[in-house]
Order: C-alpha cells, then sequence, then structure tokens
C-alpha cells in the first residue's frame, strides 16, 4: 500500500482548525501520476484541502444552518472515504480521502489507486483503503494513546517525534508498519540459538521470569422498554486481553477459553494476528445465524506467539438467556410533576458482589427539578438539581430479595430550563444503568490458570481475572414510546 | 553519493535521509527510467549496503540504513518495475538468511520484484518455464537479457504499476509453464510460511503481491494460500481480511467454495456491526458488502447486493437512531437496496416499514430540535427513501404531509426542504413528489393564520419556489401576499423592512413568468401596486411600481421575454448573490444589466482591398472649373502648400476594414447588434480614435466595412489594440476583446492633396519644386540612395503594382518614374527611380528624415518579393 500525502489536523467543533504535520511523498505522486494519466489530480495546497476536507466532514462555517455544498441530500460523504472537490486550474475530484477523526484530532491521507481510475473502482477492489484506515488507527493510537481523553502536552511532543517515527516506518509513502507505542525498543541481539526469525512485530526479546497475564473482560449492552409490543434486548461481547512476558524469540503460548456444559457458544470471534492457527469450528458460530444447539461450544483453543506489549488476544460476543439486571420504569405526568416507580431486580444467576452499581435517572427538556420526594427501598439517592438528575447508588450488593425500588414524586419548577436532548421528549425516558461485577462473566466463559500453556523451559507466573461491566444499559419508560435499537425486531 | 561514502557509518539518521533524499530525486527527474549513469550508481549503492552482513552481529547501527536502503530500493523497483528482476536470487537469499526483524523489508522487497519479474514474462512472447526458472535461479542468459531490455522499453506504460486484481470481468496476463514450476512453487510457499512472522500491513501487501503472481501463472494452483485461510479469516485487522476478499475476488471458486463464500459474506456482515471495531472499519466492512466478490456476480455494476445477503441476515444491520451519521446513512441505503424489490411487489414488507419507521423516528429528533447534523442526516436519508420509494404512494404520501408539519415549527428548515423538492425533482423526473411536497407546502403556508414576522422570511423563500412550478395554481400565494401586506395582518408595509420587501417582490418576479399569470393578473396587479404606493422603502416601491408597469404595460410574450432572459441561463446555479443584485435574484434583470464578457474574440477586423486613398472632401470635382496650374515648379509648390493653412487639411488618414467573425462556432453570436468597436493607441504617433458603431453583424450576410479614420502625427506604422461591446439576440451585452489591428507603414501613403482641377501637370510641378527645395535645405529633410537588382520587367511590374497611383512623371516614360507619395499630416516622399547599368536606382528625398528607416525597409519588401517572383 501506498499513500501520496498524510495530514494531522486539530479542531474544536470546526473551529480552531490547523493543519499541525502534513507530508506528501514525492515519488508516489510520481507514480500517480503515470497511473492515472489524463485523470490525474494533483493534491491541492494544504488550505485548500483543509477546506475541502472540513466541508466533506460537515464541519465547515459552523455558524451557519444551511450551506448549499455542505448540506446537499443528494451528497452522502461515503465515510471513511471521501471525495474532495477540487475546484480551480487543477479542478477534478481527489479520491479515496480516508479521514478519522477522534476527539480534536482529525487524522486523513490519500492512499494510491492502483486500478484504472475510470470509471471510478469499488473501494473494495484497493487494498490501500484498508491499509490506509489501519496506518491512519495505528497513528491515531500512537498521537493520543489508548485512552479517548487526549492530553495537551503529550500530543504535542508526539507530533514532535513524528518525522522521526515516519522515518522509520513510512519514509517512502509505503509503510511496512505503524508507530509503535512507547518508547523504541533498544536493538535486542537476536538469539543465537537456531535461526528463529523475529517477527517483524516483535521489538525485542524479554529476559527474565515469565509472566502471563490473561484478562477477560466482558460487557453486556440492555434495552429494556417493559412493553409486551417490543421485544426486551442485550447482548454481550467479550475481549480477552493478554500480556505476556515470555522468554525466546518465538516463544508458543496457548489460551483455552471454556464455557459451562450448557452455557451458549461464543460467536463472532476476532483474532490478534499473533494467532498462529485456528480451528474452523471456532469461527462457525455467528450472531447473524440461527443458533443450533449443536454447535461447537468449546473448549476454545487459541495457540499464539505474543509480541512484548499487552494485545487483546480475542473478543467474542454471545448470546445469554436473560439479562444480569431486569429493570421496569413506570413514569406518569400529573399537572407540573412526575410521578417516578422504579423496580430493579438481579438475575439469581449473577454474583451478587459489584465493585460499583448505579442508575441514573435524567430528566431532560423540562425546567430545572424543583422538589423530589422520592423514596428508595435500598441504598442511597443523590440529586443533582442543576442537571435535572437522580443517582440512585446501589453500592456493592443488592438486598436478599435482589429487587429494588423507587417511588416518588418530582416537580419541575425551576426559573430556568434544564438539559435538552432531542430523543428523550415528553414521557420518553431511561434509566441508565453503570456496574461493573469482578470475578464473574454472563457468559459463563472463563480462561483457567491451568489451561494456559507456556512451552518455555522456566516455569511461568500465570494470572487470570474476568469481570463483567456495564455499557448503553437502558431501561425505557414503558409509558412512553421509546426508540427502536435494533433491527432484528423487524424480522 | 561521495558525501554518504564518505559519512562516518555512526551518522545513521543523516545516511538515511541522504539514501531518501537520492531516491526521490533520481526517480522525480525520470533518471530511473532512463536507466541514467547517475541511477546505475545509485542502486549498485543500495545493492552494496544491503549484502553487507558484517555490522549485523555488531551493534546494530547499520540495520536501520540498511532497512532504508530496502525502502529505497523497493520504491524505485514500484516506480520502475523491473529494475530488480535480475536480482530475484539475491534478495531471496537476503531474505531467507535474516534472522533479525529486517527480515520484513527483504520480503517486502522480494515480493515486489518477483510480482513485477513475472508480469515482464507474461508480456514476453514464447517466455515459458525456462525463463521462469532462469529468472528465479538468477541465470541470465544473453539471449534474455536482450529481451529484457526490449521489455522494459514496452513497459513505458502504467499497465506494470497498477494492480492486477480486478474482479471476475478483468483479464490478468498469463504466463504458460505447465504445471511444472517447482522453483516457483518453492519461492511462494516459503514466502507464505513466513508471512505470519510480517506485521499486518506488510502481511497484506506480500499476500495481495503473491496472488497477483499465482494469478498470472496458472501452473501454481490457488489452493497454496489455503493453508493461511483461516487464520486470515479470523483476523481482527481490517487489512488482512480485505486481502483475503481480493484473493477471492482473484480466485473465485478454484480457492473458495459455496460454502466458503456463504462463510464470509456472514463474517462481513458480523464485523460492519462488531461492538469491538472501530467505526471506520465497519463502515469500510459495508462497503465491501455492497462489492462482495461473489463467484458467480449475476450482473456487475455499482452497489448491488450479493444474491446471499437476505433481508433476514441483512436486518443485523439495520439503521438506529443510536448510530452516527455516517454508519445510519450507509446502513440506510443498504437496507434500502434489501428491500427495493420488497418495494416492488404490491405487499409491502416489514423492511419497508422499518425504514419508514426509521425516517419518522428520525424526523421527531429533527422536530424536537435535533443539531445540524441530525437535520442533514435526516434529509440525506429522506432522499434516499424517495429515490427508492417513491412509488409506494402509502409512504411517500405520508413523508409529505410529516415534512409540512415539520416545516411549520422549523420554519428555518426551508432551505433543506427546496433542495429536497430541486434533487427529487432532479434525479426522479417521472415523479411528481416533489410538486407534490410543493402543493402541501403552499397549502400549509397560505392557511397560516397567526403569522409570525421571523418566519416570514422562510414562507417567502418557500413560495418563490412553489412560483417556479407551472403545474400549481397561485391563487392562494396571491392572496397570501394581499393579506401579507395588509396592516391588520402584519406590520410589513409600516416596517419598510428592505429585505422582507426583496423576498416579496421575489414571489411577485416568479408569478410574473408562472403560465397562469393570465388569471392572476388583477390581484397580481393589485399586490404590486400597494406595494408601490405603501411600502415604507423607496427601492421597494421603485421596483414593484416598475414590475407593475412591466405587467400592466407588456404582452404576455413580451413580458416572459424580459424576465426570463438570464433565468433561462443561470436560474438555479446562480447562487451567488450580492446585495446590490439581490433585487433580480437571478432573475434576468442582473443578466440584462451587467455587460458579459466573451471567453474569446468573436470576430476581427482585416483590411479591405482598397484603391489608393485621397483626401475626399473636395470629391466633387468639376472637370469644366480646371484651374489653372500654375507652370512654374515654385509658385506650383507655394500654391500647394497655402492649403495647409487650415489645419484640418489633409491631415486624416482613411483606412478601410472588413468586419467578420472569427471562425469559432458559437452560435450565440451568430447575429450580433449595435457594436461598439473601441480603439486604443499603443504610441504616440497617432491621435486618440473615436469609437465606431456598426449596427449589425450577421455570420451569414457579407461583412460591413468599418472605416477607420486616423489623425497621425507622425505617419509611422503603428498598432491598435481594439475591443468592442455588442448586443446578441437574446439581448444580453458582451464585452469583447478584438485582435489588434496593424497599420503597415504603405498604408499611411496618400495621393498627393493638390487641388483637383490641376490635373498630372501640377502634381509633377509640384514633384520639382519640392525635390529642388529638399536637395537645398537641410535640417528635417534628407536625401538617400538605394540601390537593387532588377531586370526591366520586374521594374515595370513593381511600379505598376505599387505606385502606379503615385506616378507624376508620364507613365511612357520608362527611363525614369517618378513618384509623389504624400503622408498625413504634412510630409512627403518622393522617388526618382531610374536603371542604371549595374543597378536600378531609387533615389529619395523625403521631408522628414526620421521616414527614412521606414522607406527602406519598405522599398527592401517590395523589392525582394520583385526579384524572387513566385515560380
Amino acid at each position: 500500500m501506498t499513500i501520496r500525502a498524510l495530514w494531522i489536523i486539530s479542531q474544536e467543533k470546526g473551529e480552531n482548525v490547523s493543519i499541525r504535520f502534513s507530508r506528501r511523498f514525492s515519488t508516489v505522486e510520481h507514480r500517480a501520476k503515470s497511473l492515472a494519466g489524463s485523470s490525474y489530480v494533483a493534491v491541492p495546497e494544504e488550505s485548500t484541502v483543509l477546506q475541502l476536507l472540513l466541508t466533506e466532514l460537515g464541519l465547515s462555517d459552523p455558524d451557519k444552518a444551511y450551506v448549499a455544498l455542505r448540506d446537499d441530500c443528494l451528497h452522502r460523504p461515503r465515510s471513511p472515504a471521501l471525495e474532495l472537490r477540487v475546484d480551480g486550474p487543477g479542478k477534478g475530484i481527489l479520491w479515496p480521502m480516508l479521514a478519522i477523526s477522534q476527539g480534536p484530532l482529525i487524522l486523513a491521507c490519500l492512499p494510491l489507486v492502483d486500478v484504472p481510475p475510470e470509471p471510478r473502482p469499488p473501494l473494495a477492489s484497493l487494498l490501500s483503503v484498508s491499509q490506509g484506515l489501519t496506518l491512519l488507527a495505528g497513528l491515531q493510537t500512537f498521537l493520543l494513546g489508548s485512552g479517548s481523553k487526549p492530553d495537551g502536552e503529550g500530543l504535542v511532543s508526539r507530533l514532535a517525534m513524528l518525522p522521526s517515527v515516519l522515518l522509520q516506518v513510512c519514509p517512502l509513502g509505503t509503510p511496512l508498519d505503524v508507530p509503535l507505542l512507547g518508547p523504541p525498543a533498544t536493538p535486542t541481539l537476536p538469539a543465537s540459538a537456531g535461526n528463529q526469525k523475529q517477527p517483524a512485530w516483535k521489538t525485542g526479546l524479554h529476559r527474565g521470569r515469565a509472566v502471563v497475564n490473561v484478562a477477560l473482560t466482558e460487557t453486556v449492552r440492555s434495552m429494556q422498554y417493559g412493553n409486551r409490543s417490543r421485544q426486551d434486548l442485550w447482548d454481550v461481547f467479550g475481549t480477552v486481553t493478554c500480556k505476556c512476558e515470555v522468554e525466546g524469540v518465538l516463544p508458543n503460548v496457548m489460551v483455552t477459553l471454556s464455557l459451562p456444559p450448557n452455557g451458549s457458544p461464543l460467536q463472532d470471534i476476532l483474532v490478534h494476528p499473533c494467532v498462529t492457527s485456528l480451528d474452523s469450528s471456532i469461527l462457525t458460530a455467528s450472531s447473524v445465524d440461527n443458533c443450533d444447539g449443536s454447535a461447537f461450544s468449546g473448549p476454545y483453543k487459541f495457540p499464539f506467539s505474543p509480541p512484548l506489549e499487552p494485545f487483546r488476544l480475542c473478543s467474542y460476543t454471545s448470546q445469554v438467556p436473560v439479562p444480569p439486571i431486569l429493570g421496569s420504569y413506570q413514569l406518569r405526568e400529573e399537572e407540573n410533576q412526575v410521578h417516578v416507580s422504579v423496580t430493579l431486580k438481579l438475575h439469581e444467576s449473577v454474583k451478587n458482589s459489584f465493585e460499583y452499581c448505579e442508575a441514573h435517572l435524567p430528566f431532560f427538556n423540562r425546567d430545572q427539578m424543583g422538589v423530589a420526594e422520592v423514596k428508595v427501598s435500598y441504598g442511597q439517592l443523590d440529586v443533582s438539581k442543576e442537571k435535572n438528575l437522580l443517582v440512585w447508588v446501589l453500592g456493592q450488593k443488592f438486598p436478599k430479595s435482589l429487587e429494588v425500588t423507587m417511588e416518588g414524586k418530582i416537580s419541575f419548577s425551576g426559573p430556568t430550563k434544564g438539559p435538552a436532548d432531542p430523543l428523550c421528549t415528553g414521557l420518553t425516558a431511561y434509566i441508565k444503568l453503570y456496574f461493573k461485577v469482578p470475578d464473574m462473566t454472563l457468559s459463563g466463559c472463563c480462561v483457567d490458570q491451568h489451561s494456559v500453556q507456556v512451552y518455555s523451559s522456566a516455569k511461568p507466573r500465570i494470572a487470570t481475572s474476568r469481570e463483567l461491566t456495564s455499557k448503553d444499559y437502558f431501561i425505557w419508560n414503558s409509558t412512553g414510546t421509546a426508540p427502536v435499537a435494533s433491527g432484528q425486531t423487524m424480522m | 553519493m561521495s558525501v554518504f561514502v564518505q559519512c562516518p557509518p555512526k551518522f545513521v539518521a543523516f545516511r538515511c535521509h541522504l539514501l531518501l533524499a537520492l531516491t526521490s530525486v533520481l526517480i522525480c527527474t525520470s533518471c530511473v527510467s532512463g536507466r541514467s549513469r547517475g541511477s546505475q550508481d545509485f542502486l549498485d549503492l543500495l545493492l552494496e549496503i544491503v549484502q553487507d552482513t558484517s555490522d549485523l552481529h555488531s551493534d546494530g547501527t547499520l540495520r536501520s540504513v540498511c532497512a532504508t536502503a530496502c525502502d529505497c530500493l523497493r520504491e524505485l523497483e514500484a516506480c520502475c518495475p523491473g529494475l530488480l528482476s535480475q536480482r530475484l536470487e539475491l534478495l531471496a537469499g537476503r531474505r531467507q538468511l535474516e534472522s533479525s526483524r529486517l527480515h520484513q523489508p527483504f520480503a517486502a522487497l522480494h515480493t515486489l520484484a518477483l510480482r513485477n519479474a513475472v508480469y515482464q514474462l507474461t508480456q514476453e512472447k514464447g517466455a515459458g518455464a525456462e525463463h521462469l526458472k532462469a529468472l528465479l535461479g538468477g541465470i541470465t542468459s544473453v539471449a534474455w537479457e536482450a529481451d529484457q531490455d526490449s521489455g522494459l522499453m514496452n513497459n513505458k506504460d502504467s499497465a506494470i504499476l497498477a494492480s492486477l486484481i480486478l474482479g471476475p470481468m478483468g483479464v490478468v496476463p498469463t504466463l504458460q509453464t505447465g504445471p511444472d514450476c517447482k522453483e516457483l512453487r518453492s519461492v511462494l510457499s516459503s514466502l507464505l510460511e513466513e508471512s505470519y512472522l510480517l506485521t499486518p500491513l506488510c502481511q497484506a501487501a506480500l499476500l495481495h503481491r503473491l496472488t497477483e503472481v499465482v494469478a498470472m501463472v496458472p501452473g501454481i494452483p490457488p489452493a497454496i494460500f489455503r493453508a493461511q485461510l483461516l487464520r486470515l479469516l479470523g483476523t481482527s485487522e481490517a487489512c488482512l481480511l480485505h486481502s483475503t476478499l481480493l484473493m477471492k475476488c482473484a480466485f473465485t471458486d478454484s480457492l473458495f467454495s459455496a460454502e466458503d463464500e456463504a462463510f464470509m459474506l456472514k463474517r462481513l456482515v458480523v464485523l460492519s456491526q462488531h461492538p469491538r471495531l472501530s467505526t471506520h472499519e465497519k463502515l469500510f466492512y459495508l462497503d465491501c458488502i455492497l462489492h462482495f466478490p461473489e463467484n458467480r456476480p449475476i450482473s456487475s455494476g455499482d452497489e448491488t447486493l450479493p444474491v446471499l445477503l437476505t433481508p433476514r441476515l441483512a436486518s443485523a444491520l439495520a439503521p438506529t437512531v443510536f448510530n452516527d451519521s455516517a454508519t445510519l446513512l450507509s446502513r440506510f441505503n443498504l437496507l434500502c437496496l434489501v428491500h427495493l424489490e420488497e418495494g416492488e411487489e404490491a405487499e409491502e414488507g416489514q423492511g419497508l416499514e422499518y425504514l419508514h419507521d426509521h425516517l419518522t423516528a428520525l424526523l421527531h429528533i429533527v422536530e424536537n430540535g435535533g443539531s445540524r447534523e441530525i437535520v442533514v442526516t435526516f434529509f440525506r436519508a429522506a432522499f434516499l427513501f424517495l429515490f427508492y420509494f417513491n412509488h409506494v404512494e402509502r409512504y411517500s404520501t405520508s413523508l409529505t404531509e410529516q415534512l409540512c408539519k415539520l416545516y411549520l415549527h422549523h420554519t428555518n428548515l426551508a432551505p433543506h426542504l427546496i433542495n429536497l423538492a430541486d434533487q427529487t425533482q432532479d434525479r426522479l423526473p417521472e415523479s411528481d413528489w416533489a410538486v407534490g411536497l410543493l402543493t402541501a407546502v403552499q397549502r400549509v403556508i397560505t392557511s397560516i393564520t397567526q403569522l409570525n414576522p421571523k418566519d416570514l422570511k422562510w414562507h417567502l423563500k418557500m413560495l418563490v419556489r412553489v412560483a417556479e412550478e407551472g403545474e400549481i395554481p397561485q391563487t392562494s400565494t396571491l392572496s397570501f401576499l394581499s393579506r401579507v401586506i395588509t396592516p391588520s395582518f402584519s406590520s410589513l408595509c409600516e416596517s419598510g423592512d428592505w429585505r422582507q420587501g426583496n423576498g416579496l417582490l421575489a414571489v411577485c418576479r416568479r408569478l410574473l413568468l408562472h403560465p397562469s399569470l393570465d388569471s392572476l393578473l388583477i390581484p397580481l396587479a393589485d399586490i404590486l401596486q400597494h406595494l408601490a404606493r405603501c411600502y415604507r422603502d423607496t427601492d421597494i416601491q421603485d421596483h414593484a411600481r416598475l414590475y407593475y408597469t412591466l405587467l400592466t404595460t407588456l404582452s404576455r410574450e413580451k413580458l416572459a421575454g424580459v424576465m426570463k432572459q438570464g433565468a433561462t441561463n443561470g436560474e438555479r446555479q446562480v447562487k451567488k448573490r450580492s446585495l446590490s443584485s439581490l433585487m433580480s435574484e437571478g432573475e434576468g434583470l442582473t443578466s440584462l444589466l451587467t455587460i458579459h464578457q466573451t471567453e474569446r474574440a468573436i470576430f476581427r477586423l482585416t483590411e479591405a482591398q482598397s484603391e489608393p486613398r485621397q483626401e475626399s472632401k473636395e470629391g466633387d470635382f468639376d472637370e469644366n472649373k480646371v484651374e489653372k496650374c500654375p507652370d512654374e515648379a515654385n509658385a506650383a509648390l507655394e500654391a500647394y502648400r497655402a492649403q495647409f493653412n487650415d489645419p484640418s487639411f489633409a491631415s486624416e488618414l482613411t483606412l478601410k476594414y472588413q468586419l467578420a467573425h472569427i471562425d469559432s462556432h458559437d452560435s450565440r453570436f451568430d447575429q450580433l447588434f449595435s457594436i461598439r468597436l473601441h480603439f486604443s493607441l499603443t504610441d504616440d504617433h497617432y491621435e486618440k480614435l473615436q469609437d465606431i458603431s456598426v449596427p449589425c453583424l450577421f455570420r451569414e450576410k457579407p461583412s460591413p466595412t468599418v472605416k477607420l479614420r486616423l489623425k497621425p502625427r507622425r505617419p509611422y506604422p503603428t498598432t491598435l489594440h481594439a475591443s468592442a461591446i455588442v448586443t446578441t439576440q437574446d439581448g444580453l451585452s458582451w464585452h469583447t476583446a478584438v485582435p489588434d489591428v496593424h497599420v503597415a507603414f504603405e498604408q499611411t501613403f496618400m495621393l498627393l492633396p493638390s487641388p483637383p482641377s490641376w490635373g498630372e501637370g501640377g502634381r509633377l510641378s509640384v514633384f520639382e519644386g519640392l525635390w529642388e527645395d529638399i536637395c537645398s535645405e537641410n535640417g528635417e529633410s534628407a536625401i538617400s540612395l538605394f540601390c537593387c537588382q532588377l531586370k526591366e520587367a520586374a521594374l515595370n511590374a513593381l511600379v505598376e503594382t505599387h505606385f502606379l497611383p503615385y506616378l507624376v512623371s508620364d507613365p511612357s516614360n520608362k527611363e525614369e518614374f517618378k513618384l509623389l507619395l504624400f503622408l498625413p499630416p504634412q510630409c512627403h516622399i518622393l522617388l526618382k527611380i531610374s536603371s542604371k547599368e549595374d543597378a536600378v536606382h531609387f533615389s529619395i528625398a523625403t521631408d522628414n528624415w526620421l521616414l527614412l528607416p521606414h522607406i527602406g525597409s519598405y522599398l527592401l519588401t517590395i523589392t525582394a518579393s520583385e526579384e524572387d517572383p513566385p515560380s
């Protein structure tokens, strides 16, 4: 894969836009000219690229409600491969401009189109597109870290390192790797023993005691409507993260995931490229298929040779029969106040030992909260009048009955307006649950410490862990209309 | 390069930069493709670096230089394919021996060189297994090397640079080797075996290159990739999965069974919505579904759904309001395609219902004050829905109703609605949905009982658009307008808001063009009259009065003509508006009132064939009134000179030109009217010129003659810049450049302006008088001699063609010709031409010595043409 140019732009909602870094590759441009022939479109000046890119991303002229060029309903920006409509002497369409944005950064690159440009080839025929996306994602991780919160100074110093990093990974526009996080590894001597080759993705060799860490995290999402006509939805996805410190150029490790006897099979499994081989049965189960009972349900063996840094060994989804917490939420509007009634019930199969568990009840598009006469059967209640938010802190445990309730009236008579949200008007309202349960998974999937095999001379120290967290866990008010969250219901 | 050689090895970064710079320079200057000496030396240097393994076991500083050298070699090979085809064995060896991470750049370089070398072989006639073997073994036979060069020459075209995997329709060049190509097979196996050790980016590139190689060599079965497939299909890396898709595209059912195909498609659906992948990866996979490489594609074209993608499977990709805009629209588009057939059947399925509900959900968010992004997304989704399902009346009608309701509460969405109407009309010419929407909007606006002044601007904008539709009756619009201007309904007229007034006038202007104008005449006239009288802004009053006058005095056809001009030119395209032209927003008046600039000249002036020029003031010359010319030369001269007491006497030069079209066919300019030609001088030898008017110029009719009256200060050759303003048949005014007009020296010659009654003799007398005068006095005057070789006949011909009118001596006297040329304002050139033994002598006398160089060059020109008569 080859890219013609690369840009890194910082912005705040279309304002304070500036190009922080850009690079063009002259030899690639030379190739682009001969490949495209008469349909060659030169890369315009930086400022022009910036303007066109912002228009295409819908970020230009943030203060204008309608701009024909930006908002035409006919034009559908085909993210992530945009087309820049260049005007003026070098008129033409610059395509495919790959752009990904996260937080304050927009990263963009223009891959070389190595098939005849007319008629426009499908995106899928250009390997450079997926490679470009990989490169941009790598750059993004390099610049912002894996966390989503960017830190200003870190960003500046990373940007300053970029020229020398690009010299390493992409000196002439054809990268063989993405920039690696952390300090550049000190070149290590190849192992004298044997002629085993060092993987290109392994920056060095580990010396010392072997330690293997396997962490299994499951996330549960849910949309509960409490409505007979609308099916409640929930899904679970899991990730196995490893950190392996094992000696050797190409050490072999095997991690095995196993399910309880009646567990439903793991689906949609994706593996890290360091996994050396896969059994075809591992890939067969998929969430878009009919589940049939005879499907392969483990054990799931993943042989691999680990890189030095922590990595995501595999991820999967799972269909569990019940949601961990079943809720019901009812709102009734009475004059200038609402009557609230909530029940939350923990399923008995779930370990009643939380790291934290909170229920948030936001009220949008109303005046600020006045009096809140709300009683809870268990836990504590925090009222944030400025934010029109009730926070119900359930703490570490549900009571023995595994059921908690909230009942009360809230009046909205404050002098100012509370927060607005276009989705949640009137009785369209939700409770959002935040919880984390250590040492359990919903699918029942686990990594047994003894099932981790490391084929090396020294006996390794092996640690495994697992946890369940919630994400987008909504319980909608059953007396109002709730938005549709999945097309599966249409079948 | 010498800097590099002399640079100490420890300056690693500097040495790397040097290599990169050299590579860039050599490639961009085409030195590499031209095989220049410098590029050969550089290639040798790079190869030397990559072969040097001495340092690798010490501190490894050479390693990054070596990696950079590999990058440089790869770029050279990429830009100039085949460059390294003779070095394959060397590269393979280096790659195999290298155990540090350096094996990766070597693998990348080796596969690229291998792919290019095999491609080259496919282009050679008669190349086969033997050649392939030789290539891989590094054995180069002399005969083949010669071939190689010619191959390179042919490869100037860019085909070799391009990817070979074009899908089932693409044709891949092949190399017939028979089943026996062990060497290649072992190279491929070795590369594939170690592909696991490469980074995903490099691995994907390698697989892609090897796919191309196997596609070109039918002797190698695609099954060679099979061992890698499971690992690749399970990967979380987009580029690795993508390279597998490209493999499927290249090998179809020779590597992938129908079952594999179904599995891959399912896998793509899973990946397009996998919670662990990033948005852009999911969007990319969505796109891949629309271009899924099927083993047996039914149709090829943009965005066709794979047969295996059932509505059931696709339901996993249904859009929801929780999606981001790009995902939402991509999914919406995909689902529309999936349910397209459903819509065509009488029984509409649940899928379509779902899409409509989704659109409604979006609309509610917009209604509740969704962000700008949501608004734009909603209108895009609405367009997609209409594009695919406008024929499903139940939904399209309900969408119209919902949009009207939305508009009432959010009038500032008017530009979006207009845009939606415009685009559906453009893209779906057979559908009348847009007209339906506009009619409904008109109904909604005109039945408003409580007018919010803030909304008025949007209402008027919408009504302008509604008035563009000839099919929509406009009576209700008019009654709305008349209500708006009544004080009981709104205080618009009293406020005198200029912009709102313009909005009103814009609707009126549109109505003037409406086909049902006849029935609208009276109410429209009333409104305009009211505006002209009562609106508290003079400008608006003036314009209202103008429209009123136009409406009441012009016939329908003329009115349409006046209003339509320009409207046809730039109806919707004219989006740029300055405040000053806001008045006539693309409605023709601006067009009519501005002067447009033509791109190139439309016509030119060419010199007309003409008789010698004479001051024609005293043209009414009467034979009977013969005045006796003074016999004596001096006396004649004096009488002649006395005429110049009148400063205007014989001071002008009239040149005739033909005005004619330049042969560029632009039918707009076939008929031109009121042409006004403007000339400007390039020097100060002449007085300023007056503009010239020409009534008309038609392409098909004889071209009119233009008389250019020049008043010389000094009769020198000159060039005039010219331009013109013309009116075309459609009433537009154009400014156009006219090619320069060159005035040659000989064009300034005139007959002697002697009194017309004098006759030949008189002029001869003046000649003699002047000659003496010039010979005797110095000052401005000068005499000179010009000689040339001319035969007698040639001389006679010369005099006849160029000087006959100026001849003052007896024409029968061939011994000596006397010529007298007058050049305004008051210069003379006198010539005595006589044949001497050796040459023809042109004795020259002039009263302005500054003319001598011009005379010289003129004589040179005309005598030269006589010397070498065209044979």
